[in-house]
């Protein structure tokens, strides 16, 4: 496309782009209470790998007996043995593992005890085993294997209760009477639209891949002045109020977030031109200027997709991979190089994890899988979890190499919500079923 | 009989002597003359049935009424896309000839004389997804022609398009069905499920069962029933297998001759999967079929399952006409999906037509649920044909509209489709329970982008009359609001123009006087910025993202 350039057009217009950032709107500390602050930053990133990550192929076993078992059940789809790049615990479990050779930069990290990886980890209600789920004997989430149904698993850890929150927008609602002088909503969203973030007392800020935008026009203030009563009116339909709240919103944040994000410096740390990467060079920038907008607790949630591999598997994964691992590795250099690196974790979520079995070029939905942690405060360079079995028709195996998790998303959320400054108390209201499972805080986070 | 169901028999009855309204049929006698309509009602039938109400297209629907526009609508032949990408040079990196596809679209939806085709085409398209973005990509031409199946079977039979778009190459290639083969046991590979799931998930009946008027079906411990379980699904993953290209030497080619892209899959039966498959509530298709007989039995087992006609009713009623329709409305509309009164199935003619002239869709009272969030995509499209928009080339080649909009033809982010029919953005719509799909891409992000797209296209480059500046190409799109430049030194007439051609005269009291303010601050010869002013804060207004 023709690309336009604002600031060329805004000059066309006859306006300076300074003008741009002026007349703040109601902040969000106004919207609500005031209460004891946080002494401390602390965010939260969540990346969210679309389509359901082939994770059994990102950190695979290296023992020559392990290997065997999954080279014998993943057969075209294997990675070879030789190509896997080693990582090596702390605390061993009695086999040696590797990553997929694209992630040389997740490999380092991990090695620099800056990254975890949390084994076999996905919805659960409560602990199951293979008998229980073949005998219907435990409460299992409710559409395993659909996409949409088990994103918002993942996202709400709602079970087969109908709640419309994410476990984000619950700490949100949690904490708003301790950040009420954020001038930024705790969750913002790069990606979209999502339940992850989604609450009842508190609205998520969805700002672009790069940032937030600015109505084009708000520099004649009678223009922006008319706009804003628009906004402001009383309206008969739920779908124009639906509406003009969304653009309320929109108003109120980018004034100073756009003022705040102009004024980032510069990273000496280079991102990768992905989605991915682009996202995470945003947040950086953000939490650069955390100070001027007085954030003490940040959500951040960003996504990148293509990870449905039914087909072309092991032509795509390289890149996927690659991705993850060089943007990841990029977003934590760049919060040491802030020396924020103690204060920001970043963590993966995905839809499921794949079928161990070949559809021809290929895998379909599956259940549990490998995520990633990484941050200055992860207890790094370890397996959090126990790594399954990787065998078809197995102790781990439901169905073709649907692996059974036996650490619940839930246990996940809780230890990433416990460091982010939730009370144990409060811990079941983020994690609902969190009280089925005998360990509430997997470690991974001092 | 209560008041309610007097009306759903009334509906009922004149629905069967109307003949049940198919594609041929336009009403039986004929000779009464139409309901009186009144503009703003023909603007409203005209959000709901095509790319955007003109002045022109009310005043037909005001001349002929309701019920014979759409009976004429439905016998209008499509406007298509393939062979007009057929007619162009083929470029050597097919690619790019998506520019050219989004060309086609635009064209069809601006002018095309079948808008109701075409706009119930755009709504099968976001049930039936296939998208650009993705392994598509290089498939320009399977592209254009699946949306030409979705357009030319938009008032066909249901089970016809089924076949159609389970056979089309695009939903091959994006589903993964072509190329899927039997089980190979040896090598762990079992057929791929993707297409299997989804085509119950998302195209046909859901994941629960549904009552007739849409509601979910509960069990004994108020917990909906699924309509299928894992084994169901390999059950279809294994019917669908041996399919691929039209007219290829070899089953796995990965690239085809151009011409196999818009000619339907072709059954290599070594490939296909000959053992019993158990398919829904535990239908069995025999051992020792052939592909092709797998696929007609699989096709009419989801066809004749129950839930297809509340599933394809509530969505095709959202699409059209409002987010939260009532379980009433749907029933009717899926009755007519299950009979169109001459006791056909799965007549979509029928069924849309059962849609628009259901009383919900024009409410003597409207309530505060009636309508929806216009698409995003529609607010752009009703701004250009209105103010018949175009370049000096003539052509609309701008694939990169959904980066604007959240949205474009055929460029869904996956393949769940821009937005989820049961999206509820927190607030007032979740807590009543009520859902507004379209809101799940009116981010803060994309209301902002979407509006300054419609800054730039009303201010800015209509600006550029003499075409200097560089951004302004033979491809950039203009609108032509010179009437309203003419009539802008009287602020009132001006306001009142275009809120009779945006939004049927129905301005609400404070959009009226605060663009008459802020209007009124211009100088009075600046009739082009007075008229741009004017038509920006209505297009970006609430009241016009609202379809009544």
């Amino acid at each position: 496309m023709k690309r336009i350039d604002r600031r060329q057009f805004l000059g066309l217009s006859g306006a300076a782009a300074a003008t741009l950032a002026s007349t703040p709107g109601l902040t969000f500390a106004q919207m609500v209470g005031g209460s004891a602050p946080f002494d401390d930053y602390r965010a939260l990133v969540c990346v969210f790998l679309f389509g359901g990550n082939d994770s059994f192929n990102l950190l695979v076993p290296r023992s020559d007996a392990q290997y065997a078992v999954y080279a014998a059940s993943r057969q075209n789809l294997a990675v070879p043995q030789g190509d896997l790049l080693p990582v090596n615990p702390l605390t061993p479990d009695g086999t040696d593992y590797g990553l997929h050779p694209a992630m040389a930069s997740l490999q380092n990290l991990f090695e620099a005890g800056n990254a975890a990886f949390v084994t076999n980890v996905g919805p659960l209600i409560e602990p199951t085993t293979r008998d229980q789920y073949f005998e219907k004997s435990v409460l299992l989430p409710p559409q395993l294997f659909s996409h949409n149904d088990q994103q918002d698993q993942w996202q709400s850890l709602r079970g087969r209760q109908s709640s419309n929150t994410g476990w984000a927008g619950r700490m949100a609602d949690l904490i708003r009477a301790s950040v009420a002088g954020q001038q930024m909503a705790t969750n913002a969203s790069l990606a979209g639209s999502n339940l992850f973030q989604s609450a009842d007392e508190t609205f998520p800020y969805v700002m672009g891949p790069g940032g937030p935008l600015q109505y084009d026009g708000f520099w004649s203030p009678p223009h922006r002045a008319a706009f804003e009563a628009i906004v402001d009116a009383d309206y008969a339909s739920i779908y124009e109020r639906g509406f003009a709240e969304i653009q309320r919103r929109a108003i109120d944040a980018a004034d100073a977030v756009t003022a705040a994000i102009e004024s980032a410096p510069t990273l000496a740390t280079a991102f990768p031109s992905s989605q991915l990467g682009q996202q995470l060079q945003t947040i950086a920038r953000l939490i650069a200027v955390r100070d001027q907008l007085q954030m003490q607790r940040q959500v951040f949630f960003v996504a990148t997709g293509g990870f449905d591999t039914h087909d072309n598997q092991v032509q795509d994964q390289p890149g996927l991979f690659a991705d993850i691992s060089e943007s990841m590795a990029a977003f934590f250099a760049a919060t040491d190089e802030l020396g924020v690196a103690e204060s920001v974790t970043s963590f993966t979520q995905s839809d499921f994890g794949r079928t161990l079995t070949s559809n021809g070029d290929g895998t379909d939905h599956a259940w549990g899988g490998v995520q990633i942690v990484a941050g200055g405060a992860v207890r790094g360079r370890e397996l959090y979890g126990v790594y399954p079995r990787l065998e078809i028709g197995g102790p781990d195996d439901v169905d073709g190499g649907r692996m059974i998790p036996t650490t619940s998303a839930d246990q996940y959320a809780a230890t990433l919500a416990k460091w982010f400054g939730i009370s144990d108390s409060d811990l079941e209201i983020v994690a609902p079923n969190l009280g089925n499972f005998t360990v509430r805080d997997l470690g991974f986070l001092g | 009989m209560n008041a309610r169901l007097a009306l759903v028999a009334a509906t009922v009855l004149l629905g069967a002597a109307c003949g049940g309204g198919g594609a041929n049929s336009s009403g039986s006698g004929g000779t009464a003359p139409p309901t009186p309509v009144s503009r703003a009602e023909a603007f409203q039938l005209l959000n709901q049935a095509t790319f955007g109400a003109t002045e022109a297209d009310a005043e037909r629907v005001m001349n002929m009424g309701v019920e014979a526009w759409i009976d004429d609508q439905l016998k209008r032949s499509p406007s298509l896309e393939l062979p007009r990408l057929l007619a162009l040079p083929r470029p050597g990196l097919l690619f790019e000839l998506q520019p050219d596809r989004v060309d086609a679209w635009f064209d069809n939806a601006l002018h095309g004389d079948d808008q109701l085709r075409q706009r119930v085409a755009f709504a099968l398209s976001e049930i039936f997804v296939v998208s650009q973005n993705g392994a598509l990509v290089d498939f320009p031409y399977s592209l254009a022609d699946y949306y030409d199946v979705l357009t030319r079977n938009a008032f066909g039979n249901f089970r016809d398009l089924l076949e159609a778009v389970t056979l089309h190459p695009a939903m091959g290639v994006y589903l993964s069905m072509l190329g899927n083969e039997k089980p190979n046991p040896a090598g762990n590979i079992r057929p791929d499920e993707n297409y299997a799931r989804e085509l119950m998930q998302l195209f046909t009946i859901g994941l629960v069962k549904l009552n007739p008027d849409g509601t979910p079906q509960l069990d004994g411990n108020g917990q909906p029933i699924p309509t299928f379980d894992q084994s169901v699904v390999e059950g279809f993953a294994h019917v669908f297998t041996g399919w691929t290209y039209a007219n290829v030497p070899d089953f796995h080619t990965q690239w085809p001759p151009d011409a196999s892209q818009s000619s339907p899959m072709q059954l290599w039966n070594g490939y296909h999967d000959t053992g019993a498959k158990t398919l829904l509530d535990g239908y069995t298709v025999p051992a020792g079929q052939t592909g092709a007989q797998d696929l007609e039995d699989a096709l009419d087992d989801i066809f004749n399952h129950p839930n297809v006609g509340p599933f394809i009713a509530t969505r095709l009623i959202q699409r059209l006409v409002t987010s939260n329709p009532s379980a009433a409305y749907v029933g009717r509309v899926a009755s007519v999906f299950d009979d169109n009164g001459a006791g056909v199935r799965g007549d979509l003619g029928a069924v849309v037509r059962a849609i628009l002239m259901d009383p919900e869709a024009r409410p003597a009272t409207r309530l505060d649920t009636d309508g929806k969030v216009k698409e995003p995509l529609l607010r752009l499209t009703q701004l250009w044909r209105v103010y018949a928009a175009k370049s000096d080339g003539g052509r609309y080649p701008i694939d990169y509209i959904w980066v604007f909009f959240g949205q474009g033809p055929l460029q869904s982010p996956s393949v769940f489709n821009f937005f989820t029919p049961t999206f509820a953005p927190p607030g007032e719509i979740r807590e009543r329970g009520l859902v507004a799909p379209e809101l799940q891409i009116a981010t803060e992000y994309l209301n902002t982008f979407g509006s300054n797209f419609m800054f730039w296209q009303i201010f800015y480059w209509n600006w550029q009359a003499d075409r200097s500046d560089e951004n302004i190409t033979e491809d950039t799109v203009l609108i032509d609001y010179s009437e309203e430049a003419g009539l802008a030194g009287d602020v009132d007439a001006l306001v009142s123009r275009v809120a009779d051609k945006l939004l049927a005269g129905e301005m609400s009291d404070t959009l009226r006087n605060e663009i008459t303010n802020v209007v009124g601050q211009i100088p009075s010869d600046q009739g082009v910025l007075r008229a741009a002013e004017t038509i920006y804060l209505v297009v970006t207004s609430p009241e016009y993202a609202y379809q009544r």
